[in-house]
């Protein structure tokens, strides 16, 4: 026997040595935006890392209920309810896969360094620069979910070997290190899609999100210079279609600054489609037949309602008298509900949650409960940003499980990046110029055509423009009020609280409202620890004493 | 046929078992020609005057020997003077010294119960018993076979002192064997080694037929010639040799029906009562908005009285459930059913007010039948065995079932007056396995949560097997939770089909080089290849249905090739006798794996139009394959000096693929002594005492059953997992990722193991005896430490050398023989096993100080932790339920405590001290699937001709988590309730054990805790078997050898204190192997069958 009968060949993979060519280093790169979709494989089970975070962004607010039945997911009641232990497995879920980008990131740098300094071909100088800005700002992302989750969290880059990452501290602030790689991509990243590919961030995304993670750490007047980088390099915001946003044939358009690309694979499978967010799918006779999670609030659906003007209720009055569609209506009176038309609603509204008697997309009038899991759990209203057109289905959607879709994800749009400016505007007693950035939001909002039921209009509808931010304080009740309209479902509105911080306010003020029409959701407290999530105990446990609970 | 002993061989003529003959049979004569030899002719006859056919004779001191024929003749060259051996299976050894002038001797060998004659293949040579130094378990494989089982391994359940056999009901079920207890926390499967070749796997394929004999190396002193393989003990099986002689032809079949144990089938409430549980759950709430009686509470099924429920005529009509359908919505008219269009699909169920059982309505009396025949026979120089056989067996649960075709054919041809041999052992089988979870290799799928028995726990009692029209009622409807149809998905599932083609077999030649002195080359050969389909069909009566239909199919192969030789020389003079053994061995194996599937067939459940062409969608294929090696060393000497002092010592040096350049070599050496007491001189006197003899033995194993290239850092790229729409947002773009992170200093797992055994027979072998006390520690345990995402993201942490695992007991095993050494016409044995092993798991690595796994829902089942055992349950200590609210307010609690909740212990807190609240901090070690002692009982009996055997077999001390109380004792999930619930707690009855239903679910209570807990422990009447043989000899001239007829009750009762469905619960898949956890097992059946076996 030769010494060579005991030494065999990986099946179906590579080693290390194999990765160090250029070809091995972009084809690494390509994994670390693979996790944008915060899936790994399959399907199912990746639902609180979806690139929406509707999850912590919205169940856990006052936009929407967890949905389905009560004892479906009860874990994710935890999070609705703001009663979050360390061994609830969507921390797991959200924390593996944010680290699973990072470490392709790290890996994606490891090889671009051993590529430049082997001895085989190199890359150029500039793709170089490239490379390294693309993993740096993919990086900044996954931690930056990570960070504003999670708050105390280890950070591992390319420099750290595995065994130091076993047992790594989540003492320290990342931010820092978050801002180092966003700047570096604001410094590094072409003006235009490097390569070409519409995936891959330019300098206006990386601005963008510096500006973000700056705005989160309440440097609005750093982050104000890089906002306005990013308005004035696109069109302005009301000669764009709002509902553009949301459809397969307009997605990547002009208003998508950083977006999770979602396909559909060529087998017809859905790994790297927006499966995030495929409990969403409506349940029973709904084209989709799925889960039923993810319900609008009769809350989220009021805060839609405006006065004479056009303007929201920004004193929350909007709860007087609530419109409850055709909840609580029994026998006949159920059967025979007909829609009320003459409610005033910002239209943005029907573009942002389904109810009863109003066409939804092109799936027909939205029935009500035949589309509902459990409407006396979670209410009459379903989402209305992640689904798709029917006709759409077929190239766009899994065969079968049309609820996973190739739709994709903006992580920051256009309106967002207003909003923000808007904010540091605020701040910074520019009170003018917020309420500019506000009403061109409202402006394009009242371009929006409204919903038609048999020829004549769904509601009154109406948008306003503010002719006047008379105090600081007003303004940015009126920017909060405005980023929850706008960007309702989009998985911002328990970060927003959070950072504003107004969260406990809002949120037991919102469940005394709520839990008075669905008492499930009634004496919600929100403490200083529902802040931030508990790390994952099973993450506590393996790191060998690193890593401490929040 | 002949009732022998519980540790004796049936059957087993040792002389013609291949790889042993060398060191037992060899003419000799050709070079050491002599002029005083002479040729000695004689007879062996038993006392009843019957030749012994197949009576091994040998000049003592040489390896000559030859074997007497069909007529008990012999003939052999021998010198005066030379001690003549005759020995046979079953019969007291005998020595005839040859003397001058006398060439002709006829033997009369006397019966015996002694069974330490009888030699034993330990592992590339082989032993008489009685100077086995090691631990060493010999099988009577006749007992073994009286169960009707598909694999050998499930009737060796209480066979074996230190086995432990965990078996399922499933058609053709791989069952779990553990020898001496859990070693590692990886595979704890044993090596086989069948007819010299190792083999790692399931055993379905090989038919218990074809059997000769069996042995378990439970010690490392004597596994450890095996080495890297032998942690978990090593099970050497040979099968059937022919004997010289005409033909026989041997016929055994018996048919016989599996009957569920319906007495032991879960009970459930019936609707009605379902109804009141479920109003008394919102009750509970104490809240007015959740009072029972609204649609958004109790729903449309049970009426708007808040305080008296009634049952619904209908539970769906379209979109209209419970006591809202009306008479249009039920017009059988609107009937449509269409089961790829959710929109247009409109059904009709009835409520089942009376109740469903789902247990009986999935289970059925399933037939059983094995047809097996075989013919051997030969002369001198050549010696065949062929046979073929025929199982099937339905599964009790409807639609499910295995069959198996097998043939199995050993020859052997000497040539040079015996001094060269060669042969082969060739089996081929065909097995199928069809219905759901049809793939029993990989336990999951139908056992567990997500099939039938599963559902069948979930599914609410109210919903009817039927729709109004035939098809298949489900859970749509309202509030009816998210069971599925279990009739449907056995049904759904009839075609699925799981077939293997499996070859596995060696050729062999033998040379004797000079006297004494014997090599032996072996090729052997497993190529197994197997395939399946299955189907997925709409299902939209579920309430969690869909329209998907779809069809997937596989095929693999797996090639092993053994190439082994050895060296062996024996050499026996005066009080000395020695062996010594070298060889090398080289294993490699490959393997290749693909599947495919569509979905979107034009027409469903057609299987002539089921192939991938036809599907329109989903096209999914995969492809892997996996090669690995091993190369090694070894030898073993054996001297035994005055047949009273004898020592072993075995040393093997195994390189493995699986390492790398660091460690990829490892010896393993072992050593055991024996001192027969009885034949000192000093012990002569005693003369009720036929043999005692004292053993201790040390050695070291090791294990490397570990997925290759641990000791590489791993890049993979997968269409799902690393790739994406980069350019367009449309087309894919190809990622890597780091799939499996490495250890290059990956090793061998060690294990360290100390035997010390005592072997006696008393009375000339009415009495005998085995004790054993052992302790066995793995070290350098081979542990896929998770590691944090921080370090290795989703990507497989690699295996570490860290932990160690202990497990110490004692064996004895007993039995009494009465009867057999006069022949007698009442004859018996008893025999008695028990065994007690103590597992704990001693260390974990550093960087992991515990590991919960077992995850099922929110439920976390199983803890590693050091100090406690493999697999100990963990979860909340229950200390009673808050029996009012003052308890509620004194006594610790979590959020959400009640009256009328589950209450716990307070255990600890963040401080590690009892903190007076109840949080995850409290969860503790819970229970342990680990029995206190397994014992088992033998009861044969033979009067005339009619014969009688009992075996039971029994557990105790072990618990079991009873995971499906997840379902049905909380009410927070819709489905089926338990009639335990109907002793809950209430103002009324103030329980302290069974919580109140409530429908606010609050997951503390129902979190793992040891209200799941319960007592696994079960006596089992395993085998009861009554037979007759007919006196054959004057029919048909003779013609026919032996004819005889048996009925047999197999699981015939079962004394147990567990409540699940039957207390062998077999382990779950997990990062981990979670133990004793049920999930909803396939349950074993109660079989009576009608049997015959006949010789011709």
């Amino acid at each position: 026997c030769s010494r060579s009968f005991l030494e065999k060949t990986p099946q179906g993979q590579l080693v290390t040595d194999q990765m160090q060519t250029v070809e091995g280093c972009e084809a690494t790169l390509i994994g670390a935006y693979g996790l944008l979709n915060g899936n790994l494989d399959g399907t199912w089970g990746n639902y609180a890392s979806a690139p929406s975070q509707w999850l912590f962004g919205e169940v856990g607010a006052d936009n929407a209920h967890k949905g389905s039945v009560n004892s479906d997911q009860p874990n994710m009641n935890q999070i609705e309810l703001h009663q979050v232990t360390s061994t609830n497995d969507n921390l797991e879920v959200m924390w593996t896969r944010c680290y699973e980008g990072i470490a392709r990131c790290n890996t994606t740098l490891f090889l671009l360094n051993a590529v430049q300094n082997g001895s085989g071909a190199k890359f150029t100088a500039e793709r170089a620069k490239e490379v390294e800005a693309e993993a740096r700002f993919l990086r900044g992302h996954y931690y930056f979910f990570l960070r504003r989750l999670f708050k105390n969290v280890p950070y591992i880059d390319e420099n750290t070997s595995t065994t130091e990452a076993i047992t790594k501290s989540n003492e320290g602030d990342v931010y820092p290190m978050i801002e180092a790689d966003f700047k570096f991509a604001v410094d590094n990243l072409p003006a235009t899609h490097p390569q070409g590919d519409i995936g891959r961030p330019d300098n206006i995304a990386a601005k963008a999100y510096l500006g973000k993670v700056l705005l989160y750490l309440n440097r609005q007047s750093e982050a104000l210079p890089l906002f306005n980088d990013v308005i004035a390099s696109r069109p302005s915001i009301e000669t764009l279609d709002f509902d553009d946003n949301f459809k397969i044939a307009t997605e990547n358009g002009p208003e998508s600054i950083f977006a999770v690309q979602h396909t559909i694979n060529p087998d017809g499978s859905g790994d790297n489609a927006n499966v995030g967010d495929m409990l969403a799918g409506f349940y029973g006779s709904a084209p989709v037949n799925c889960c039923g999670f993810f319900q609008p609030t009769f809350d989220l659906v009021n805060s839609f309602r405006v006065d004479a003007n056009g303007l929201p209720f920004l004193d929350n009055s909007y709860r007087t008298n609530p419109y409850k569609s055709d909840f609580g209506l029994t026998g006949t009176a159920k059967e025979n509900y007909a829609l009320n038309q003459t409610i005033a609603f910002d239209p943005r509204l029907d573009y942002t949650v389904g109810r009863r008697g109003v066409p939804y997309k092109d799936w027909g009038v939205m029935p009500g409960d035949a589309w509902i899991r459990d409407p006396s759990y979670a209410g009459p209203f379903v989402a209305g940003k992640h689904t798709i057109f029917e006709t759409e289905f077929a190239a766009n959607s899994v065969s079968g499980a049309n609820y996973v879709t190739g739709l994709n994800v903006n992580i920051i749009r256009l309106a967002d990046v207003y909003l923000m400016a808007a904010e540091c505007a605020a701040d910074a007693n520019d009170l003018d110029e917020a309420k500019r950035l506000v009403n061109l939001i409202r402006e394009r909002a009242s371009h929006l055509p409204g919903v038609s039921v048999n020829g004549s209009p769904a509601a009154a509808y109406n948008v306003g423009q503010y002719t006047d931010f008379p105090t600081k304080e007003y303004a940015m009740n009126a920017i909060h009020f405005e980023r929850r309209l706008e960007l309702a479902l989009e998985g911002h509105r328990y970060f927003d609280l959070v950072r504003w911080g107004i969260a406990k306010q809002v949120i037991e003020s919102y469940s005394a409202f709520e839990g008075s029409i669905l008492s499930s959701f009634l004496g919600i407290t929100f403490d200083a620890s529902d802040e931030v999530m508990p790390i994952p105990q099973t993450q506590i446990d393996r790191s060998g004493g690193g890593l401490k609970q929040n | 046929f002949a009732i022998l002993a519980t540790s004796s061989l049936a059957h087993a003529n040792t002389y013609a078992t291949a790889n042993l003959e060398p060191l037992a049979v060899s003419a000799a004569s050709f070079y050491s020609s002599n002029p005083q030899e002479m040729t000695i002719t004689g007879t062996v006859v038993g006392k009843d005057n019957q030749p012994v056919i197949g009576a091994a004779i040998q000049v003592k001191g040489t390896s000559r020997g030859v074997i007497a024929d069909e007529k008990g003749a012999f003939s052999i060259k021998a010198k005066v003077n030379d001690v003549l051996m005759i020995s046979s299976i079953g019969y007291a050894a005998q020595e005839v010294t040859v003397v001058a002038g006398k060439t002709t001797y006829n033997i009369v060998l006397d019966n015996s119960n002694s069974t330490l004659d009888e030699v034993v293949v330990t592992g590339y040579s082989s032993q008489k018993v009685k100077d086995l130094t090691g631990a060493v378990a010999v099988v009577s494989v006749d007992q073994m076979k009286r169960q009707p089982v598909a694999s050998p391994t499930e009737a060796l359940q209480g066979k074996a002192t230190g086995v432990q056999i965990v078996t399922d009901g499933a058609p053709g079920a791989t069952p779990i064997i553990r020898i001496r207890g859990y070693s590692t926390i990886n595979n704890n499967d044993p090596l086989y080694v069948i007819d010299g070749v190792p083999y790692e796997g399931k055993l379905s394929w090989l038919n218990s037929a074809d059997i000769e004999t069996m042995q378990i190396l439970k010690d490392a002193s004597a596994a450890s010639i095996y080495g890297s393989r032998a942690n978990n003990g090593v099970v050497i099986i040979t099968t059937k040799r022919g004997k010289p002689g005409q033909a026989r032809v041997n016929l055994d079949m018996y048919y016989g029906s599996q009957n569920p144990v319906r007495s032991r089938f879960p009970d459930m409430m019936n609707p009605t009562q379902y109804a009141n549980y479920l109003f008394d759950a919102f009750r509970n709430t104490g809240d007015p908005a959740k009072a029972p009686g609204q649609e958004a509470t109790t729903g449309t099924n049970y009426g708007l009285d808040p305080n008296n429920p009634t049952l619904p005529e209908y539970l769906l009509a379209g979109s209209a459930t419970g006591q809202n359908v009306t008479a249009a919505d039920a017009d059988p008219s609107k009937y449509n059913y269409t089961p790829k269009n959710s929109q247009t699909f409109y059904q009709i169920t009835k409520a089942n007010q009376k109740g469903t059982n789902w247990f009986d309505e999935m289970t059925q009396n399933a037939p059983i039948q094995s047809y097996q025949l075989g013919i051997n026979g030969g002369d001198e120089n050549a010696v065949y065995s062929i046979s073929g056989g025929y199982f099937d067996q339905e599964g009790i649960a409807k639609y499910t079932g295995y069959s198996r075709y097998n043939i199995r054919s050993n020859t052997r041809f000497s040539f040079w007056n015996n001094r060269f041999r060669i042969g082969e052992n060739m089996t081929y089988s065909y097995e199928e396995f069809y219905g759901s979870g049809v793939n029993n290799n990989t336990p999951g799928d139908y056992i567990g949560e997500g099939s039938p028995f599963g559902f069948a726990y979930r599914i609410p009692t109210i919903i009817p097997v039927y729709d109004i029209m035939g098809n298949f009622a489900g859970s749509k409807g309202d509030k009816l939770g998210n069971g599925q149809n279990p009739v449907a998905m056995l049904y759904r599932a009839k075609d699925n089909k799981n077939t293997r083609n499996f070859f596995f077999g060696n050729a062999y030649a033998e040379l004797d080089i000079i006297d004494g002195l014997t090599a032996r080359t072996s090729f052997g050969m497993r190529y197994e290849n197997y395939g399946g389909v299955s189907f997925t069909y709409p299902n939209l009566e579920f309430s969690e249905g869909g329209t998907q239909d779809g069809m997937s199919e596989y095929q693999g192969y797996n090639k092993e090739w053994t190439w082994t030789n050895t060296l062996n020389y024996k050499y026996e003079k005066g009080d000395h006798s020695l062996n010594i053994l070298g060889g090398i061995e080289a294993i490699n194996q490959k393997s290749r794996y693909l599947s495919a599937g569509r979905n979107g067939y034009f027409i469903l459940g057609n299987l002539d139009y089921y192939y991938l062409d036809a599907g329109s969608g989903n096209i999914s294929n995969t492809s892997n394959g996996g090669v690995s090696s091993l190369f090694s060393v070894f030898g073993k000497v054996d001297y035994s000096f005055m047949d009273r002092y004898l020592v072993s010592a075995t040393l093997r040096r195994d390189g493995s693929s699986n390492f790398g350049p660091e460690n990829k070599y490892a010896n393993f050496p072992a050593a055991s002594v024996a001192w027969r007491i009885s034949k000192e001189s000093f012990m002569q006197d005693v003369s009720w005492l036929t043999d005692l003899k004292l053993r201790a033995g040390y050695g070291i194993t090791g294990n490397q059953r570990i997925p290759n290239f641990q000791y590489l850092r791993r890049h993979q790229t997968t269409i799902a997992r690393a790739n994406y729409p980069i350019v367009d947002g449309k087309a894919l773009s190809s990622g890597f990722w780091v799939s499996d992170y490495d250890n290059p200093a990956i090793k061998w797992e060690q294990l360290k193991s100390t035997n010390i055994g005592l072997d006696f027979t008393i009375a000339n072998g009415s009495f005998d005896g085995t004790l054993d006390w052992y302790n066995r520690k793995t070290t350098d345990m081979l542990f896929k430490v998770p590691l944090p995402a921080a370090a290795v993201g989703m990507g497989n942490s690699p295996y570490q050398n860290v932990g160690t695992m202990k497990n110490t007991g004692f064996e004895i095993a007993l039995n009494y023989h009465y009867g057999f050494a006069d022949n007698k016409a009442f004859q018996f044995d008893l025999g008695a096993n028990f065994s007690r092993n103590i597992n704990t798991v001693e260390a974990l690595a550093p960087s992991v100080t515990q590991q919960t796994y077992g995850n099922f829902r929110s439920l976390t089942t199983t803890i590693l932790k050091p100090g406690s055992p493999f697999g100990a349950f963990y979860g909340y200590q229950t200390a009673g339920i808050y029996q009012n609210a003052d308890d509620v307010a004194n006594s610790p609690s979590y959020e959400g405590a009640r009256v009328g909740g589950l209450k716990y212990k307070d255990i600890s807190g963040p401080d590690g001290k009892p903190d007076g609240v109840i949080t995850p901090d409290d969860r503790t070690v819970i229970g342990s699937p680990h029995p206190d002692f397994l014992y088992s009982l033998n009861i044969n009996a033979r009067y005339k001709n009619f014969d009688l055997s009992m075996f039971f077999n029994g557990v105790q001390g072990n618990q079991i988590f009873e995971a499906t109380r997840y379902y049905t004792d909380f009410g927070s999930f819709d489905g089926a309730a338990s009639t335990r619930m109907l002793k809950a707690f209430s103002a009324t009855n103030p329980s302290n054990t069974t919580p109140a239903p409530i429908r606010t679910s609050n997951d503390y209570e129902y979190a793992s805790s040891s209200y799941y807990i319960q007592d696994g422990s079960y006596l089992r009447l395993k085998n009861i078997q009554i037979g007759y043989t007919f006196p054959t000899e004057k029919w048909l001239g003779g013609r026919i050898k032996n004819l005889r007829a048996y009925f047999t009750a197999t699981n015939v009762f079962t004394i147990t204190n567990y409540t699940g469905i039957d207390p062998e619960v077999t382990q779950t898949p997990s990062d981990y192997p979670a133990l004793g956890v049920d999930f909803g097992v396939y349950p074993l059946s109660r079989q009576f069958l009608f049997g015959i076996s006949a010789g011709f």
